[in-house]
């Protein structure tokens, strides 16, 4: 049955049938004579529709027709892809990035059926797990299929002893994290369930990427050692290129076994055990009949099982289950609300190209509109006509949407070079890929229905006598060209809004470039060691730092060196618990987690960190004297309004913990981010608080660039086996957090505004040269008896305006709707500069004047003899 | 139907079978050729009648159709179908009573 109508596809099939009918019905002729046989054609046409592609056959003759309709207009389908590919593509590349941002699913088997189990408590509604939680979560759960915990972390690997060490992301996995997760190892073999305790023979897994830089991508990888944090691992496989790991921004090079890290961190007691350490992510596939809700109704159960038993680490605990997206909007709302905004903005240029290809759709169906009417008169049906119709503008959308994605694909590229903020620095994941292709052509497909079905229609409802009779371009109905009026308005009212959104990014950001960094950047040179590597006891790290800051400052050229857990401004910001005193907490909570940094006595001096009451730190401030801390006025604003903080108390790290008196107050600064709302921020004394990781900042008397070299030597007259990191200057850091990524993103918001301005002034533009050539009779009259020149430009002109000022009318409304929502999304972005809000209607205003200016000019200089004579 | 019990007495070609179904009910159905042409080709499609080219009495060269055993099979589900149809018919309609007040 389905090869019999298969086989008609086959046009030689056809011919063949064809002419087996022909001769059947000849020789019947023969025989009977046609008189008594009837309508023969209609009987041949009727078993050519039984041959069943009719439609088919209709839809191929749809798209040759249209191919040759379009073909005779080069610049209609010009100027239409043109606008569809300008805004398609921006749309691809904006979704490449959301993408990467947001959506693109984890790289896993089926990973819509892949949740997070974290945990949830008053103080933070998405933390980690500890391990011993998650281990009970294992054995009890009926829920799961899989369930896979892993940690983030950064290893110094090296092939030898002999080589430098490079710092690398690695995961911490679980045993079962693999096949639970549907990740077959491009190579070798994957964790063996005993190769998870802290005791088992240290195996490591390599990242497809880490294995083609390193190994080349030869088999002897597997096999061979690898040693991290000078432990010696055997390489027991190579993950898949797919692969890339489970977080957004960050690859990891290494994946290790869990069980190992106590002894990759040179630890004494296992952190593993410790039920109060909550770093694990937890990945979970649900087991056939399991819902999300009823997983949810069990880890309640669980949860509360817990708490009763683990009162003192699991009070106010529980888990909560939840798809990746969610997870991640919970983890960065601000990415959530960057999206949005910049889908909006890129759908407002869709809309406007959209609308752009209407009018034009409008104008040319006034000129065929003899054709369609001559159509509709032989016969043809409306709905066939609007069929037809709609076929040329899916052609010309599919066209637009390919070259969009050529596009995009620039787009994409420039989008690549964005940074994210890490160490060691990781790229952001924007890609061609099949994701973008679809949603490319699924907005050319939308599009297409957007600007291509109400000009189809209006065509096709054509009046074909008066068409015809008029003889040109059919009559001239008053409602239609208002409609391509509203058209234009509202692209300028679109173009303004988009514009005005580039407009307060600008201001946004030269706030932001002008907005004193609170702490000196020139001058400045650092540089990151981890000794822990090497397994140096907290005396011996302790000692190792002391004498690094030692050697700094007794160098030549060196004005003043220091130490801090975490710089300003550098990615891997640190926090500490705090309990203030006095503060009442919301029912529920008992601390509060703030931005911290455990720094030494030449801190504040080094980093130019301003002391508004009290005291800096001083040497005397050292481990067995009096516990100390200094806190910023933000710190002091929110948990003691209007008191004086100094001699104050906080505890630290919960309740119970050690008691630090408040010496003093800092001025607040930027942390994270410079245009981040003012933050808490507690400093403590480097003696009284040691950490293992410390970053080292020495203030040059000259260039700091030139200070490198003696540091990274210092740093091996110590211990040659200290790898050192992040060697930088601190006003590099500074600008690539604050200038670069951010002027990328203005750049972009710019570009969409200049191809939003563009479009709409290729509609104006358009429009008014149509209605010019519409009204060639009447100027030429108006010339005849005596208008003058400028008479007839501003006939012309004044049209131009009208329209851009009724534009600019809905676009300011529009625009004092939307600029809360873009100020919600960007502290200290979303600026409205009342500079904006003048400049950008003068410029519509004029580039629209411009834009009517040249039909008008064109309009003026006719000849008022040829203009009438044309009748 | 029609078509199909037509060649149940044996192949004919296409003008034949129309002959035959109007000769058979006493000129009560005549089908034109044009109309039954289309039906022909349906039924060839089905794969219920195949089609061969053949010599005619006159020595005139014709396709001449006839009834395969998928057709022979379906003539008979049909044609049950229709005897019950006619019955159950029949048995509503029954003999006119005498129509009163003449």
């Amino acid at each position: 049955m389905i090869w019999n109508r298969l086989k008609y596809l086959w046009p030689a099939w056809r011919r063949r049938e064809e002419r087996e009918m022909r001769e059947e019905l000849g020789s019947l002729t023969a025989i009977a004579g046609s008189k008594e046989l009837g309508n023969l054609t209609l009987a041949m046409e009727e078993v050519r529709a039984t041959w069943g592609w009719t439609r088919l056959d209709s839809t191929l003759a749809d798209v040759r027709y249209s191919l040759r309709a379009l073909r005779s207009q080069p610049a209609f389908v010009a100027v239409a892809v043109l606008s569809l590919a300008l805004a398609i593509g921006a749309n691809s590349a904006i979704f490449s990035l959301a993408d990467a941002l947001l959506l693109r699913p984890l790289p896993v088997r089926n990973p819509a059926a892949v949740f997070d189990v974290s945990n949830t408590t008053p103080d933070n509604p998405l933390e980690g797990m500890s391990f011993p939680d998650y281990r009970d979560l294992r054995q009890k759960s009926r829920s799961f299929s899989g369930l896979a915990a892993y940690r983030l972390t950064t290893l110094a690997a090296a092939a030898n002893p002999a080589a430098p060490a490079q710092i690398r992301f690695a995961s911490l996995v679980s045993d079962n994290f693999f096949p639970a997760l549907g990740v077959t190892p491009a190579s070798g073999r994957v964790f063996l369930p005993d190769e998870a305790g802290a005791s088992a023979e240290p195996v490591a897994i390599l990242s497809y990427d880490f294995w083609q830089q390193n190994y080349a991508g030869g088999s002897s990888a597997t096999g061979s050692t690898l040693r991290l944090n000078g432990i010696v691992f055997t390489i027991i496989g190579v993950a898949p290129a797919s692969f890339t790991g489970l977080d957004r921004f960050v690859r990891p090079s290494i994946f290790v076994p869990l069980g190992m890290t106590r002894r990759l961190a040179g630890m004494s007691a296992d952190p593993l055990e410790d039920r109060g350490i909550h770093n694990l992510v937890v990945k979970s596939r649900l087991s056939p009949g399991a819902s999300p809700e009823s997983a949810q109704a069990e880890l309640a159960v669980i949860g509360a099982a817990l708490e009763r038993e683990y009162a003192k680490t699991n009070r106010n605990r529980h888990m909560a289950v939840r798809t990746e997206l969610q997870r991640r909007i919970q983890q960065t709302p601000q990415l959530l609300a960057l999206v949005k905004m910049l889908m909006g903005l890129v759908a407002l240029i869709l809309i406007i190209a959209c609308s752009n290809v209407a009018n034009l759709l409008l104008a040319r169906a006034r000129a065929r509109s003899r054709e369609i009417a001559i159509r509709l008169s032989i016969g043809a049906g409306r709905g066939r006509v609007v069929r037809q119709l709609m076929t040329e503008s899916l052609i010309v959308s599919m066209a637009g949407g390919v070259a969009g994605l050529f596009v995009a694909y620039g787009g994409i590229r420039v989008l690549q070079t964005l940074s994210v903020p890490s160490d060691p620095p990781s790229v952001l994941g924007v890609q061609l890929d099949w994701r973008v292709v679809e949603f490319s052509l699924l907005a050319a497909l939308v599009s297409c229905i957007f600007f291509g079905l109400a000009p189809a229609w209006q065509t096709a409802r054509t009046d074909f006598v008066s068409a015809l009779k008029a003889g040109g371009d059919g009559a001239s109905g008053k409602g239609r060209m208002s409609g391509r009026d509203v058209l234009v308005a509202s692209q300028i009212a679109l173009a303004m809004v988009v514009l005005i959104a580039a407009g307060m990014f600008l201001a946004g950001f030269r706030n932001m470039l002008v907005m004193p960094p609170e702490f000196r950047t020139d001058h400045l040179i650092s540089l990151d060691t981890a000794p822990a590597v090497l397994h140096y006891s907290p005396e011996q790290t302790k000692a190792f730092y002391r004498q690094l800051v030692d050697r700094a400052r007794t160098m030549a050229g060196v004005a003043g060196a220091a130490m801090t857990e975490s710089l300003p401004l550098s990615p891997s910001q640190t926090t500490v618990s705090v309990v203030p005193e006095g503060y009442q907490f919301p029912k529920g909570r008992e601390k509060t987690v703030v931005f911290g940094a455990a720094v030494d006595a030449g801190y504040f001096s080094t980093l130019n960190v301003e002391i508004k009451r009290g005291r800096a730190f001083t040497d005397d401030d050292r481990a067995g004297s009096r516990r100390v801390a200094i806190v910023n006025q933000q710190f002091a604003k929110t948990y003691w309004p209007d008191q004086d903080p100094t001699g104050k108390r906080i505890r630290l790290d919960s309740a119970d913990g050690p008691s630090a008196e408040v010496v003093g107050v800092a001025k607040t600064g930027h942390y994270l981010a410079v245009n981040e709302a003012p933050a808490p921020f507690v400093y403590l004394p480097y003696e009284q608080n040691p950490r293992s990781r410390m970053t080292l900042v020495v203030q040059s008397a000259g260039e700091a660039g030139a200070l490198a070299a003696p540091l990274r030597d210092a740093v091996r007259s110590i211990d040659g086996n200290v790898p050192v990191f992040n060697l930088r200057s601190v006003a590099t850091l500074y600008e690539s957090r604050v200038t670069d990524t951010w002027l990328q993103f203005f750049q972009m918001v710019g570009t969409m505004g200049f191809i939003g301005l563009a479009l709409a002034t290729t509609g104006l533009y358009g429009l008014v040269a149509y209605t010019v050539s519409r009204r060639v009779k009447e100027i030429g009259i108006r010339v005849a008896i005596g208008a003058s020149h400028r008479d007839v430009v501003w006939l012309v002109e004044r049209r131009g305006l009208i329209l851009a000022g009724a534009g600019i009318a809905i676009g300011g409304a529009l625009t004092a709707a939307a600029a809360p929502l873009l100020a919600a999304g960007f502290p200290g972005l979303g600026v409205s500069s009342p500079a904006v809000y003048t400049l950008v209607p003068l410029a519509l205003l004029m580039v629209s004047a411009v834009a009517s200016y040249v039909p008008a000019r064109r309009a003026a200089g006719l000849d008022p003899l040829r203009a009438l004579r044309n009748e | 139907m029609l078509v199909l019990r037509t060649l149940l007495a044996g192949s004919l070609h296409g003008y034949g079978i129309a002959k035959t179904i109007r000769s058979t009910s006493d000129e009560a159905l005549d089908i034109e050729f044009g109309s039954l042409y289309p039906a022909l080709k349906r039924l060839e499609a089905k794969g219920w009648i195949a089609s061969a080219w053949e010599t005619s009495e006159h020595n005139r060269r014709a396709k001449y159709y006839k009834l395969t055993a998928a057709g022979r099979k379906h003539l008979v589900r049909e044609h049950s179908k229709w005897a019950d149809f006619v019955s159950a018919v029949g048995r509503i309609m029954g003999p006119l009573p005498e129509v009163k007040g003449r």
